[in-house]
């Protein structure tokens, strides 16, 4: 027994390494599986103060493109009333076919960000109290930017588009083909366009819409413009490049998107076990 | 002693905000150098700091980081791997007579050099450590090795650099 806490005693600093090392793993592999549980991140509250506060210093230098964003979603918005007393308008899809609001908008201001890593996250500065919840869609003056990962009571941390995360749903606004947007560029302003089948006659200049499908999303948010379209002769399918309308290196304010029916569809959803 | 703990509170606080709220910002070679100044802190640790307390200031710095850059478990394995290949590079470094402990781990009282292979041997191990795990998998091997050791460079590069603007300081008995 003696031997055996001398032994202990000996290694105590390998066995320490061990430990530390053991627990860095688990962080590590439980941090990336149960995206919920996630103490460690931006959203907490010290570590997103002291962003908040590097953000009250570095905006002054994104003032002048911050307010051209603003004039021009304004003009946007203002475009999409006049055209939707006429019918023919994508402001409907901001509501469903009854006329029933089915989306508002949460404004948000973008406190940190990154854009060159493997996987980059957005802390916005605000959070739960301001109605933002966990896997919200986030879309910013010129498009999609990201989702919702985990939230505290003053800010949200949103997984970027810029990651490998997940795949958010897309189609062709053109000819209305489904796809799917990946990052696998390495660039922040660059993306792909995946599981697009051969026979989809896509063309450089096609625009990219989201999908809405799975209620993150509102249908018809612009996700980017095709560039480049190779095609691999040993694959079904089109290998797709884009070129993201929002330049996620200077989003400064964002909108989360809040699903009015979300409950009501997984409710739904949920009776017969679907996902 | 007391000064000592103080100066090294400052000196963490220091690199960890330069860290979070400068450098994981610059957006150099469009991301494939990305320089992580912090582990200097690990590098320049006392020589009469216990094996143990090397160990856990790292995970302690390492975690940090993590929360700032939402990596849960990340950065604090790379510092512990780093702490931990600390103890063998100052076993292997060490002069005839062992180490003056009034002296520092900087390159004014140990020498280029001596700096360069103690604080390159470590930074390459943290940044590899990081870098493919960061990934996550193996198949672009060598572009993440070639972004790990370019980063390890402009790394080595900052540390010389912060140790050319301190060294004229206060040094702390």
């Amino acid at each position: 027994m003696r031997d055996l806490f001398r032994f202990l005693f000996r290694q105590r600093n390998n066995l320490l390494f061990l430990g530390l090392m053991a627990l860095s793993l688990f962080l590590l592999v439980n941090g990336n599986m149960h995206q919920r549980a996630q103490a460690i991140s931006s959203s907490n509250a010290l570590v997103g103060q002291i962003y908040a506060w590097r953000q009250e210093v570095t905006e002054y230098a994104d003032l002048r493109k911050v307010n051209r964003d603003l004039a021009v979603a304004l003009a946007r918005e203002r475009d999409r009333r006049f055209r939707s007393l006429d019918g023919t308008d994508s402001v409907q899809t901001a509501r469903d076919t009854a006329g029933v609001a089915r989306y508002t908008f949460v404004t948000a201001q973008v406190i940190n960000s990154t854009t060159h890593k493997e996987r980059n996250y957005i802390t916005l500065g605000s959070g739960a109290l301001a109605g933002i919840r966990p896997d919200m869609g986030v879309i910013g003056m010129g498009g999609v930017v990201g989702i919702v990962r985990d939230v505290s009571p003053r800010f949200a941390l949103v997984t970027s588009v810029l990651s490998d995360e997940y795949r958010i749903s897309v189609q062709l606004k053109r000819t209305g083909h489904f796809g799917l947007l990946s990052w696998d560029t390495d660039d922040p302003r660059t993306a792909s366009m995946t599981d697009v089948a051969n026979h989809v006659p896509v063309a450089p200049g096609d625009t990219v819409v989201t999908r809405g499908n799975d209620g993150i999303f509102p249908p018809g948010i612009t996700v980017g413009t095709v560039t480049e379209v190779n095609e691999d002769p040993g694959s079904n399918f089109h290998d797709i490049r884009l070129k993201l309308s929002e330049d996620l290196t200077r989003t400064a304010y964002v909108h989360v998107v809040v699903d009015l029916f979300k409950a009501e569809r997984d409710t739904l959803e949920a009776k017969v076990g679907r996902p | 002693m007391i000064t000592l703990v103080r100066n090294h509170i400052l000196g963490f606080l220091l690199l960890v905000l330069l860290q979070a709220l400068v450098l994981d910002h610059l957006d150099l070679a469009h991301g494939w150098v990305v320089p992580y100044l912090y582990v200097l802190f690990i590098i320049a640790l006392p020589f009469d700091t216990p094996p143990w307390a090397t160990l856990v200031i790292g995970f302690v710095l390492g975690l940090t980081m993590d929360f700032f850059s939402s990596t849960p478990g990340m950065h604090a394995g790379a510092c512990t791997l780093m702490a931990y290949a600390r103890l063998f590079m100052l076993r292997i470094l060490a002069p005839r007579d062992g180490y003056d402990i009034i002296k520092r781990p900087n390159v004014r009282d140990m020498g280029l050099t001596w700096f360069m292979t103690f604080a390159g041997v470590l930074i390459l191990v943290h940044h590899l450590w990081l870098f493919f795990v960061e990934v996550y998998r193996f198949d672009d091997f060598l572009s993440t090795l070639l972004r790990a050791l370019m980063s390890a460079v402009a790394t080595l590069l900052l540390c010389l650099l912060a140790q050319a603007l301190t060294s004229g300081g206060v040094r702390p008995r």
